[in-house]
């Protein structure tokens, strides 16, 4: 029963998707995606590659797309590791005979063990180490300078203070300059990857959320609830984005980083649910669901197990362009000074800092973090392009 | 068509009802008053008696419970009474009379310009498809058009504005005139907006450009591999003139809706843009009015833009329908 199920679902994919079979294989490993294909004729089996693989296989000829992938995965790479990149706590020590990792501390304030707090070191490690455990040792990031503080005179061997104004300008010491009263723009910028990033992907990731579950219920079960939720999209849609995002900011009291991705996917979702109720429209009368209805399968079941996998592919389009939006958002409002609050230095609010010195013409403040958004958000554009290309069935290679 | 009309309008004005409904709610429930945000209330040797504060509260409506101050705005509303700015003391029509035309003056602009730049590069790109030019003028709009036009207003700032300040490039950094502008003559007075308005209008535009200009080549792309292209060539015709007059006049469809969604930006300004700027337009009102809690010019400019967004939906399809004789409403 399943597996006649699947095969229609198979089929009716293939005819839609206009994929060609060509590609033939002998029951190893492409199997495990259609069990149902394998279970019938074992020996030699003709299976076209999936539409994902194929869509895959297109994106990675697209050059510029990969790279703009790699660029991410560079980013995804820093925003991980950035207290080990730029910090002044050690990722390791040893002190008093303990094992220590102080520099999860920049993650989250309550993972650094609150012992050196307790010692009084004042956030300031390389000398309290020594001075009140000869014993200990520890690993250093690799840049010694603070993405919340200015590093002050002697605090590392032989290192300067950091100096601010027009002193604060691009040094050995200080790679992207200083802003305010001596932050390190650079260790302000590798700890802002982490929230340019989370941004991107939890704002996004709400939004979709959002859209495509009221999007697939609109569109698939229609009538009533259709135009309810049809409504709403427009709702939402007809109130510029910014400004809802404005109002919304003003009715929370105290705004976290977490308050600002949840503000950005709840107002971002309009144009995904419009596309996935769209595809859900078409899909709905299609034959594979018509058989999965035959054979009983609940309605959830065939909305989120038969049609969303279908529908999917054009979806993908704006959650990569949303991602790209949501970091431009976050560093507008940081400019406007509506941002998260200092203890998170995102790329925005060093723009924000940078505005308000600009007459001075301080321009590491504004090159530095202004690059860091616009290479972010051009390398989504560019995957999103990829993904749209790729996933287009019209320009599916037929020989493929 | 009429009966169609008259369903989309119906559709609109309950969409434009619950928007209504929703902000009224939001701004409400914002914490903080316009009395308290009133930097004449700041001052504590003028700190109003409770009485005061009571009496003003009742002029305001702010001591209604929340459906009934609604209805009370909805009322006039309805009867084009938009209310009297709580911050400015103004009416806030007559508010909105004296931002709109320093937006417009912005967008218009920015609007023709892109509009008569993208074309003709977006025609260049067609007919150069493939070629390395076309490559690098493709990924170079590309490049703008990721580009944040607030990342963009800040750098042409820095440059113009304050690294060339003084020179022969040297651009005014804020605002849209000089201090002193009443008692210039009225040549030097156009020199002196026209300056202004250099640098805003560039990142204004810029981004639109690009946007546009990859639109007419994707459109054109579909258009000139039809085979009444073909024939037309086959007919002898001159490759100008197949370009514009057979395959250009059809890609006009999605651009007549393009044009409709452009509506309410065109109005509404821009919040960043003209926050950076320090322009004095309708974004910026819109900014201040939250900050300062001005309850009748938010609900005001909220309804003017949602009103402009159905509309230009709505200007659209019946455009389309224009254009496309093919396209009928029923």
């Amino acid at each position: 029963m399943w597996h006649r199920l699947n095969q229609i679902r198979a089929t009716a994919r293939k005819r839609f998707r206009r994929s060609v079979l060509t590609r033939t294989q002998d029951g190893e490993n492409p199997q495990q995606k259609n069990p149902a294909m394998n279970r019938n004729d074992s020996d030699r089996v003709i299976v076209s590659a999936g539409f994902w693989e194929q869509s895959w296989q297109r994106f990675r000829r697209r050059r510029l797309s990969m790279l703009a992938l790699y660029f991410i995965g560079f980013l995804s790479v820093i925003a991980i590791f950035s207290p080990m990149i730029a910090g002044t706590k050690p990722i390791v020590c040893r002190y008093k005979d303990q094992l220590y990792f102080p520099c999860m501390g920049y993650y989250n304030r309550n993972w650094e063990n609150p012992v050196f707090q307790k010692d009084r070191f004042r956030r300031v490690y390389p000398g309290n180490l020594e001075r009140k455990d000869p014993d200990s040792w520890a690993i250093w990031p690799l840049v010694y300078q603070d993405p919340h503080r200015p590093v002050r005179k002697g605090e590392w061997e032989a290192m300067k203070g950091n100096p601010w104004g027009p002193e604060g300008r691009p040094t050995s010491q200080n790679w992207f300059g200083t802003y305010k009263t001596g932050f390190d723009v650079f260790a302000s910028m590798v700890h802002g990857t982490r929230i340019a990033l989370l941004v991107g992907f939890v704002s996004t990731g709400i939004a979709a959320a959002i859209g495509i579950t009221l999007g697939a219920v609109a569109g698939y079960i229609g009538g009533i609830v259709d135009i309810a939720i049809s409504r709403l999209i427009e709702v939402v849609m007809c109130i510029p984005a910014l400004v809802l995002i404005l109002c919304l900011q003003a009715v929370i009291d105290k705004v976290s980083i977490w308050n600002i991705m949840m503000l950005l996917g709840l107002t971002g979702w309009t144009g995904m649910a419009r596309l996935t109720r769209g595809e859900f429209l078409k899909l709905k009368e299609t034959e594979f669901v018509a058989a999965a209805r035959c054979l009983g399968v609940g309605r959830a079941r065939i909305m989120f197990r038969h049609v969303l996998p279908n529908a999917l592919a054009p979806v993908m389009v704006p959650i990569a362009f949303g991602i790209a939006g949501g970091i431009q958002t976050e560093a507008a409002l940081s400019l406007l000074g509506f941002g998260a609050p200092p203890p998170n230095p995102s790329w925005g609010t060093i723009l924000h800092s940078g505005r308000e010195t600009l007459q001075s013409g301080y321009w590491w403040q504004l090159v530095f973090p202004g690059m860091g958004i616009f290479l972010t958000v051009l390398a989504y554009n560019l995957i999103g392009e990829g993904i749209q290309e790729a996933t287009d069935p019209r320009l599916a290679d037929p020989r493929n | 068509m009429v009966s169609y009309l008259v369903r989309r309008l119906l559709v609109g004005l309950l969409t434009l009802w619950l928007i209504t409904c929703l902000i009224y709610g939001l701004i409400r429930l914002m914490p903080g008053s316009p009395l308290d945000t009133d930097p004449a209330m700041m001052d504590p040797s003028k700190m109003p008696s409770k009485a005061d504060i009571q009496r003003m509260q009742e002029v305001y409506g702010l001591d209604k419970p929340l459906h009934e101050a609604y209805w009370h705005w909805l009322k006039n509303a309805v009867r084009l009474d938009l209310g009297t700015s709580y911050s400015q003391k103004k009416p806030v029509a007559e508010l909105i009379g004296d931002r709109i035309g320093p937006t417009l003056q912005l967008s218009v602009t920015s609007l023709l310009l892109s509009y008569l730049l993208a074309v003709p590069m977006g025609l260049y790109a067609t007919v150069r498809s493939g070629q390395p030019d076309e490559r690098g003028l493709s990924f170079l709009l590309y490049t703008l058009y990721s580009f944040p036009s607030f990342v963009a207003a800040l750098f042409l700032q820095l440059l113009f504005a304050v690294k060339l300040e003084g020179t022969w490039f040297g651009l005014p950094l804020l605002g849209n005139h000089s201090n002193g502008y009443e008692e210039l003559t009225e040549l030097d007075r156009i020199w002196d907006s026209f300056k202004h308005m250099i640098l805003p209008v560039a990142c204004f535009t810029y981004g639109s450009l690009a946007y546009y200009c990859r639109f007419v080549k994707a459109n054109m792309e579909e258009v000139i591999r039809q085979d009444y292209i073909r024939t037309a060539h086959a007919k002898g015709l001159g490759p100008i003139r197949v370009l514009i007059h057979h395959a250009f006049r059809n890609t006009l469809i999605p651009f007549v809706t393009l044009l409709g969604l452009t509506l309410p930006s065109l109005l509404g300004g821009a919040i960043i843009l003209e926050g950076i700027f320090n322009w004095p337009g309708m974004g910026r009102l819109f900014f201040m009015s939250i900050l300062q809690r001005d309850y009748p010019t938010i609900m005001s400019l909220t309804l003017m833009f949602s009103i402009l967004t159905l509309l230009g939906q709505l200007l659209a399809d019946i455009f389309y329908a224009f254009v496309d004789p093919r396209i009928r409403y029923t």
